[in-house]
């Protein structure tokens, strides 16, 4: 098409004055549609209406798509392999983000003059955690990374490097632990724990596929060595090229360097202690063996 | 959730501190008075609450029903060590529950500990594990490179080697086609009509051929032969 055999100006005039495009002015390219063939109203539409004769056919019984007559279907003699084998194994970490952090402390779900912990989050209803579904925890994801801007003391599961960065850099302490599928179940729901009226179990120790990972400094592991996890941050503040707060000279230090014990669920609760609610009270063992068997 | 005395000052994204004020029954637990004195140092002014309400847990029962442990009639469930820890948990002393019968006995005891020596191993050893592996692999790895690293030296020869034996091969061709042309040439014109290579004429005058060669060769060797042996004497009476 030509502009110049239109009349007068060029074709974007035209266009420019003609009316809004809406569904009205729209219409498929010929050849795109084609009319669905279905039942009509009687004569070669009647009769059997496109069943076929009897069977489940007809009397719409048939059986699920995929199933082969009683044969193992072809979707399952098939096995998985490698992306999806072992799935319904692995650990898995729902990611948590910087921004649903900030959201919930800037409504006031979160107080950041305690340290967090899954229980905080839990508690705040930020997280919804499933230990059954093979959920060890949480990961923390930096979307939000950016516009983070709270003091913290936080403790996940796994975090990216970024978002290690964002928190350290205002002033923050994150650490990443690991809580066996029993201690999580735990730490999620404490409430419904201490009314089972068991003592606290001790937090084992990650598998020897996990404990790279929570012994290296990069990561924030909660098993690495402190003085290699300082100079992890110094160099975490260079490579993104913010300065490190001093977090010594913090008022709130004292909060911020609280850390648990490898074997500790809670904050102030020791494994083989007894938390009674009704009572309101705390029992302890005195027992030597059973001292012995929850201090190690 | 409820929201009370929300009081926005200047950007809700400032850095100071959000002050929740916890539930009821998570209250009782915590000491309210050590929370707010961390507070205090936060201006007052910005005050911002949520208040959870949590399922009440329904634990005030005056009569907490104890199981006749000696009647028969009491199913089996309700004598079991765990249905007397789920009793103390929800109805505290009231239940009537030992609470030294809350930990495990010392037989299993025994057995949790020998449950975690066989499957939870020390820090120390999984640790001394995941160096042995990694060392193993990285002994491997360097067995191979090593065995490539050698072959790899070896290929420059190799290369010219099958590049010789290529060049030699492709010479030896070239000479048999040069020959059994010539053979052929000769084979027409001395039977005067194109022979085929294959059949028993040709076949005889090539052994001809090759005789009529050998004895020119010979006569050759023995000429030199003379030649060298009448020149060296010559020689030996010259240089006298």
């Amino acid at each position: 098409m030509s502009a110049n055999k239109i009349t007068g100006g060029k074709t974007i005039d035209i266009v420019k004055n003609l009316p809004r495009i809406n569904l009205a002015n729209l219409r498929p390219n010929p050849g795109a549609t084609k009319n669905e063939t279905h039942r009509g109203h009687g004569m070669h539409g009647g009769n059997k209406s496109g069943r076929g004769h009897k069977g489940e056919r007809q009397r719409g019984n048939r059986p699920r798509l995929g199933f082969e007559g009683g044969q193992t279907p072809f979707y399952l003699v098939i096995p998985k392999y490698g992306y999806n084998a072992n799935h319904s194994r692995r650990p898995q970490y729902p990611p948590f983000s910087l921004r649903k952090l900030q959201y919930l402390i800037d409504l006031g779900r979160i107080d950041t003059t305690q340290p967090i912990d899954l229980t905080q989050l839990v508690n705040s209803r930020g997280v919804a955690i499933q230990p059954l579904k093979r959920d060890y925890g949480i990961q923390l994801v930096d979307e939000g990374a950016d516009i983070f801007c709270a003091k913290v003391n936080l403790e996940v599961q796994v975090a990216s490097e970024k978002a290690i960065a964002a928190i350290e850099r205002n002033g923050g302490v994150i650490t990443t632990s690991f809580y066996d599928p029993r201690s999580l179940q735990v730490l999620i729901k404490p409430v419904p724990f201490f009314i089972s009226g068991q003592p606290i179990p001790k937090r084992m120790l990650p598998g020897e596929d996990l404990l790279p990972y929570y012994t290296d400094a990069n990561h924030r592991g909660y098993l690495a060595d402190q003085d290699q996890v300082q100079a992890a941050r110094l160099a975490l503040a260079k490579k993104y090229g913010y300065s490190l707060p001093d977090i010594t000279k913090d008022e709130l230090f004292d909060m911020l360097a609280q850390r648990k014990d490898p074997r500790q669920i809670f904050f102030g609760l020791s494994p083989g202690w007894v938390v009674n609610m009704e009572d309101k009270k705390i029992l302890k063992p005195t027992d030597e063996k059973v001292l012995q068997y929850y201090g190690s | 959730m409820s929201l009370k005395r929300l009081s926005w000052h200047g950007s809700p994204r400032s850095s100071n501190m959000a002050a929740s004020i916890l539930s009821r029954r998570t209250a009782v637990l915590f000491d309210i008075t050590k929370l707010n004195s961390q507070i205090n140092f936060l201006p007052a002014v910005v005050q911002q609450i949520a208040n959870y309400n949590p399922r009440p847990l329904w634990l005030n029962i005056k009569n907490p029903y104890i199981p006749d442990k000696s009647n028969e009639k009491t199913p089996d469930w309700q004598k079991t060590d765990k249905y007397d820890r789920k009793r103390f948990g929800r109805y505290g002393q009231a239940s009537g529950v030992d609470p030294a019968q809350l930990w495990p006995s010392h037989a299993q005891l025994e057995e949790m500990i020998g449950e975690e020596r066989e499957w939870h191993p020390p820090l120390q050893v999984m640790l001394g594990n995941i160096a042995a592996k990694e060392k193993e692999r990285t002994a491997k790895r360097m067995e191979r490179e090593k065995i490539i690293a050698a072959n790899m030296a070896k290929m420059p020869k190799m290369i010219a080697d099958w590049k010789k034996q290529k060049q030699e091969t492709k010479q030896k061709q070239k000479e048999e086609k040069v020959k059994r042309e010539r053979l052929l040439a000769e084979a027409t014109e001395r039977f005067g009509h194109a022979v085929d290579p294959r059949s028993a004429k040709f076949k005889e005058m090539v052994a001809e051929i090759e005789k009529e060669e050998k004895k020119k060769r010979k006569l050759l060797k023995r000429k030199k032969r003379e030649d060298d042996a009448g020149l060296s004497p010559a020689a030996a009476e010259s240089s006298q």
